[in-house]
């Protein structure tokens, strides 16, 4: 009996392990063999104990910096972000408040508000815009700006929890009461009594849509915008180690913005401030998808 | 909406305090937007694909573009139901063995952190990398063929959409299993030690434990989890058209349809694809919504 009891316990150990070590290998091993194609020059099929450790180098991955649409894509991403990003916060950080402090009534109905994106799939949005917005507004739709507004609205389901879990954890009500007592006016109260409060919201939200617009490709490809997606998808296609080298890159480049923001998010909201980036990528529903967008 | 304009209207005996009866204006922005940017956009496409070419109301075109495109339909449809189906179980087991674990403390946040990154990685990036790993040119397959396992002489290709599509289903894993235990996480730390002592105290196996009490509470979580995934999978453009831009899925047949439409052009094609494909969202969304609703009924 007892000899069967130990037997089970340590099943009970390896199966865990065994997962984790699979899942581990699986996640692990795409990452891998991209960074080789990436920084090592010599085929697959020529691969083999002798030259395992040669033709290493960076030289691939700069290649894409000479390409003329490398920097033009780039920058219209990095314009798109920022015109999200601003038009996200101008938009949500009022409307936020304003259910909170005043119209708590009105919470359910913003809240499904937020939601409806994910029933409207990039897809089928990019159809939207083909069929109905540029019949109606062909000017709008021809600018390479008109893809920000859909994309407030792709961002919409986590950048709103966000702000929002930030907005419930602090005394809203409290702050504007005091600076109002001390006589600041309304512009004054949310510059200099909420905005920093709401700092690690505001910085998570902020980076999750930027990272969400920077990796967008489905709206930009149907609607032939020149982002930087495309240009990836498309310098792909030409030069096959140049596209892994610069998915790596890119891959790498948001990863590490993503860890410095979590470290800047979290050195404050240690002290039980909610609404940071940890809290928003492990909490609920968050298909932010580059994936679906 | 309603609800304030009740509101409103019960204030009028009194003289209501100003900026209160103002203040749902301050929403108008918000709804104003949505409405342009969300609402009439769907709403063009569910009024187009409901159109025939001669311009009048039928559910025709959704008949048509159904069994026009019958193909693509059935890959989509067995991708989406293999991946989350496959996402459910593997997530969950993830989820369970990173937060049962004891030993690396930093295992579990790791397990979050890089399920938030992998969730969300997809499209571009995600079709090289199995391009790198998997392509007929990989190093995977190139691991596997000196193992004696010759992907390529069995008939497999990373973009063939065809059965079960394995290499875009693959793929799809990449980001379906991390997704799913973001969404399991809460509801497996929901699960009491001092639910499984009772059921061993009562006499329950490990067995009898799952089955009677760890499962039933699991699975609205795991239901709900799947019908996430199936939509998730089901709208996901980017990596098939990474993979293949000739990929016979949904998402990419939609895209196919509107870049031959020329705004002139009066086909009901793309937009009652685009309308199929919001039905499907909806209700695999509702459902997920729903069942989420259900599970947290065990995280209080």
């Amino acid at each position: 009996m007892a000899q069967v009891g130990l037997a089970r316990q340590r099943l009970a150990r390896v199966v865990p392990t065994l997962v984790l070590v699979v899942a581990a290998v699986f996640f692990i091993a795409p990452l891998l063999s991209m960074a080789r194609f990436a920084l090592q020059n010599v085929q697959v099929f020529q691969l083999g104990t002798s030259n395992l450790f040669k033709n290493w180098s960076f030289s691939e991955v700069t290649r894409a910096f000479h390409e003329p649409a490398f920097g033009s894509t780039l920058l219209l991403s990095l314009r798109l972000a920022l015109g999200t990003v601003l038009l996200t916060l101008g938009l949500l950080i009022p409307t936020a408040l304003l259910v909170h402090v005043k119209l708590p009534k009105a919470r359910a109905a913003v809240e499904f508000f937020t939601l409806l994106p994910y029933m409207v799939p990039p897809i089928a949005l990019v159809a939207g815009v083909i069929g109905f917005i540029r019949p109606n507004a062909r000017w709008f739709v021809s600018s390479n700006y008109s893809l920000i507004p859909f994309y407030v609205v792709l961002a919409l389901p986590f950048t709103y929890r966000s702000i929002d879990a930030g907005i419930r954890a602090i005394d809203v009500r409290t702050l504007i009461d005091a600076s109002r007592s001390l006589g600041a006016g309304w512009g004054t109260t949310l510059r200099r009594a909420l905005l920093p409060n709401l700092r690690s919201a505001i910085i998570s939200s902020s980076f999750l849509t930027a990272t969400v617009v920077l990796g967008e490709f489905t709206m930009a490809q149907v609607l032939l915008k020149r982002t930087f997606p495309q240009f990836l998808a498309e310098f792909g296609r030409k030069e096959a180690r140049g596209g892994i080298a610069l998915a790596l890159l890119t891959l790498v480049a948001t990863t590490a913005l993503l860890g410095l923001l979590t470290l800047l998010t979290r050195r404050k909201g240690a002290t039980g401030r909610r609404g940071g980036l940890a809290e928003t990528l492990t909490a609920g529903p968050i298909t932010v998808p580059s994936e679906r967008a | 909406m309603i609800e304030l304009i009740g509101e409103d209207r019960t204030a009028t005996g009194a003289v209501p305090p100003a900026r209160r009866s103002w203040a749902w204006l301050g929403l108008v922005p918000f709804f104003l937007f949505l409405l342009l940017f969300l609402v009439l956009p769907a709403l063009g496409v569910i009024n187009r694909g409901l159109h025939t070419t001669s311009g009048s109301y039928s559910l025709e075109p959704l008949g048509q573009a159904f069994s026009k495109e019958r193909k693509a339909f059935l890959n989509s449809i067995r991708i989406s139901l293999l991946t989350a189906a496959l996402g459910a179980v593997l997530g969950t087991l993830l989820a369970y063995a990173a937060a049962t674990a004891r030993r690396p403390k930093w295992l579990r946040s790791l397990v979050t952190s890089f399920s938030g990154v992998a969730a969300n990685l997809g499209g571009v990036v995600l079709a090289f990398a199995f391009v790198s790993l998997l392509g007929a040119q990989g190093l995977g397959t190139r691991i596997l063929k000196e193992a004696g396992w010759d992907l390529y002489a069995h008939g497999f290709k990373l973009n063939q959409f065809k059965g079960f599509s394995p290499g875009v289903s693959t793929a799809y894993l990449y980001f379906q299993i991390p997704l799913m235990v973001l969404v399991t996480l809460p509801a497996i730390d929901g699960l009491k030690q001092s639910w499984r002592e009772a059921a061993s105290n009562l006499g329950g196996s490990t067995f009898t434990y799952w089955r009677r009490v760890g499962l039933p509470v699991l699975a609205p979580s795991m239901l709900g989890g799947f019908l996430l995934l199936f939509a998730n999978s089901f709208s996901a453009f980017a990596t098939a058209y990474a993979l293949s831009n000739q990929a016979n899925l949904v998402p990419v047949k939609i895209s196919f349809y509107l870049q031959g439409d020329n705004s002139s052009g009066k086909s009901p094609m793309p937009y009652a694809l685009a309308t199929w494909m919001i039905l499907i969202m909806m209700v695999s969304m509702a459902g997920y919504l729903v069942l989420r609703k259900r599970a947290e009924r065990w995280l209080r």
